[in-house]
């Protein structure tokens, strides 16, 4: 009876253990997979000539402001006519709307999520935060390109990012004074 | 000497007064204040289910702002799930497997006393945050991150859930360590009666998810206070990891809310069709596969977060190959019914309405499972169709059923046949009238969690409003007819139900305080 005990609180304790080792798991799998969209860092991995199998993919970008962040935000062209591994360049324009200096993160997601993987960014806003002085406005690049190991039915990908106020305050508390 | 004397004494009943519950370590009485919460909570719930509906009876706002509206939704889900459902389901696993297994109570007595004391706490704290400014949690039962990490008082629900987690996985350690230890001799583990085998199961489907549950909460509660980003995007986090723990606990827990009933219903139909229950080791080996599908079924709840094609076809035939080892158990009980000498009284009014409209709910759900369609009917009200026939007509049918069928072994007096058979038409009615209707505006495109709706919505909520209105106030007769039964009432026999198997049917009705202080030896002769 003890032993069943033992062994039953130790499966639970083996569980809650579990699901924080899901966090890591999840994170290796979809890297491993690219089955969501993430990009992990930079990329200065660059093919030999003769490797290249040049083909033309259209590339859209998109943006997103979180939670209604105080700031203008967007791509300086909708869409782009790129050729497979050669190196693109485009930029996001993004304004500042308060008198406070604001400290920004800027999550990408490529969609689909199997083309993530080929598409190697070398610079990049999104790497590291960014700040805006009160007012600023400034005009962030990046360089890119996109790897010919894309899969064939692949012509069209959707390049999207999404700005984050890092601090903010809660915005959610509620009143029910009504 | 004295201590001899003492001893004796303490044998003889229950303590008197009020302290007697709270120190309780005797496994009926537990067994009764589960039941006692459980229905409580479920009136709770349920209020609160009525106020949706009365929002819901026209389009507009007339009775609540949205946040409300919000509140009530979640508080709804949480309460009839962790507080209604499942206890009712502890309670009736204190009353019943240590009689069904010949057993003189629970394995871990005093554990099985703080299990049970630990939900009141629980309960307390979450329902606290009405009074609070920033009010109740209103992000839905299933509290998406990152919207449950912006909430207030979001440490009140984690606490609350942490301790609901704690009682659940005591309780289920106690009846798996009572189970594996303290069968009558001879009771070898295939000829266990089914509820004991579903709550065996079901033990372990606990022990296995709801740490996992824990760990989510306690994620969402660093989030939230602690800096840390499990689940913001802006942080390095994925907001998709949280639906995929959430799940991964999500999808076990509500098999967790219906194994039991699979249970109630066998031994419910095999006494109402005076036969031995068809397929007997079938109906364990069902329950074994569902329990173990259940682990690898966890996104068909999140098709549309943008999965790889080949997920969501693995989730979808891994959800539709779970249909194989229901529809075993569905055939098995028909097949029980099959030439019986059926009679039908209330337990098996029940238990027939819940073959057929767990059925129901089945259908539904493969629908659902079903990829492409699913991304038309997701978060609609096709999906709140589903899982209130799985859940009302399923899980609290069986509840029902139960407590009508062993209501006269807990109190020794029969329940009235006239107003239980009322309570069934009313309920049977009222929960259909609610929750069919249900499929249709969710068919036709009405999005679930909002106070408000398009006008072309407008019929079929008046009618799902006055179903429900009938389904909440017919539960009041439910307690009428409980109160009446432990009162007073025609006096039972120790059999009860004519031809009625299982040990419990054995010892005298009601129940003496002690039971199987001598374990039964079963043979071959024992009907099981």
């Amino acid at each position: 009876m003890r032993k069943a005990f033992v062994g039953l609180i130790a499966a639970t304790l083996f569980m809650f253990a579990f699901s924080f080792m899901l966090v890591p798991l999840y994170n290796v799998f979809c890297e491993v997979t690219g089955l969501n969209g993430k990009i992990y860092g930079p990329s200065d991995f660059f093919k030999s000539e003769q490797e290249i199998r040049e083909r033309n993919v259209n590339i859209r970008f998109l943006s997103q402001v979180n939670e209604s962040a105080p700031v203008t935000f967007y791509p300086s062209s909708e869409s782009l006519e790129v050729v497979t591994d050669k190196v693109s360049k485009t930029s996001y324009v993004a304004r500042n709307n308060t008198n406070k200096t604001l400290t920004l993160t800027i999550v990408p997601s490529v969609s689909p999520g199997l083309a993530a993987e080929q598409v190697k960014k070398i610079q990049c806003f999104c790497f590291e935060e960014q700040i805006l002085a009160p007012y600023e406005e400034q005009e962030w690049p990046i360089r890119f390109y996109v790897d010919s190991e894309l899969r064939g039915n692949v012509n069209d990908i959707y390049l999207s990012y999404t700005l984050f106020e890092n601090n903010r305050e809660t915005s959610m508390v509620m009143h029910h004074d009504s | 000497m004295s201590a001899v004397v003492e001893s004796h004494d303490h044998h003889h009943g229950p303590k008197k007064g009020l302290l007697r519950w709270l120190f309780t370590t005797n496994h009926k009485d537990i067994g009764t204040l589960y039941l006692w919460f459980s229905f409580l909570m479920f009136l709770t719930g349920g209020a609160m289910a009525m106020g949706i509906r009365a929002e819901l009876f026209e389009p507009g706002l007339q009775l609540m702002d949205p946040i409300r509206y919000n509140q009530l939704v979640t508080m709804h889900g949480l309460i009839m799930i962790f507080g209604g459902v499942m206890p009712a389901f502890v309670g009736l696993a204190n009353w019943l497997i240590p009689m069904q297994i010949g057993a003189p109570d629970m394995a871990l007595p005093r554990m099985n006393n703080l299990s049970f004391w630990l939900l009141p706490a629980a309960f307390t704290i979450l329902l606290s945050t009405a009074f609070m400014e920033g009010g109740m949690p209103g992000f839905g039962w299933t509290f998406y991150a990152p919207l449950s990490t912006n909430y207030p008082n979001i440490a009140y629900f984690v606490f609350a859930i942490h301790i609901m987690g704690i009682s659940s996985i005591m309780g289920s350690i106690n009846v798996i360590v009572t189970i594996m230890n303290m069968r009558a001799p001879g009771l070898s583990l295939m000829k266990m009666p089914l509820f004991v085998w579903s709550w065996l199961i079901t033990a372990y489907l606990l022990i296995a998810v709801m740490p996992v549950l824990a760990g989510a909460v306690t994620m969402l509660l660093m989030d939230a206070y602690f800096g840390t980003s499990f689940f913001d995007a802006a942080g390095g986090g994925d907001p998709v990891l949280f639906q995929h723990i959430f799940w991964f606990f999500g999808h076990p827990e509500v098999y967790i809310m219906i194994l039991p009933a699979f249970g109630i219903t066998s031994h419910i139909i095999s006494t109402f069709s005076r036969k031995p229950l068809f397929g007997h080791s079938s109906m364990v080996y069902a329950m074994v596969s569902i329990a173990v599908l259940s682990f690898v079924v966890w996104a068909h709840h999140m098709f549309t977060v943008g999965m790889p094609l080949v997920a969501e076809l693995f989730f979808m035939w891994a959800t539709m190959l779970i249909a194989i080892p229901t529809g075993v158990k569905v055939f098995n009980w028909v097949a029980t019914i099959f030439k019986g000498s059926i009679t039908y009284e209330t337990p098996m009014l029940f238990a027939i309405a819940f073959v057929v409209l767990f059925t129901i709910g089945g259908f539904s759900g493969l629908m659902l499972a079903i990829t492409p369609a699913d991304f038309q009917y997701h978060d609609t009200y096709f999906v709140v169709a589903h899982f209130h026939y799985v859940l009302v007509p399923g899980a609290v049918f069986s509840i029902m059923a139960a407590v009508y069928y062993w209501l006269p072994k807990w109190t020794g007096n029969m329940y009235d046949e006239k107003m239980g058979k009322l309570h069934f038409w009313l309920s049977f009615i009222g929960v259909n009238v609610t929750f069919f209707p249900q499929h249709f505006v969710g068919l036709a495109g009405m999005p679930r969690r909002y106070a408000d709706y398009a006008l072309q919505f407008a019929e079929w909520n008046a009618v799902s409003s006055i179903g429900a209105f009938l389904f909440g106030l017919s539960q009041l007769l439910f307690l009428y007819i409980i109160v009446k039964a432990v009162m007073a009432g025609k006096k039972a026999t120790p059999e009860v139900w004519d031809g009625a198997r299982g040990l419990e049917w054995t010892v005298d009705s009601p129940a003496p305080y002690h039971t199987f202080e001598v374990p039964p030896k079963i043979t071959e002769q024992t009907k099981l």
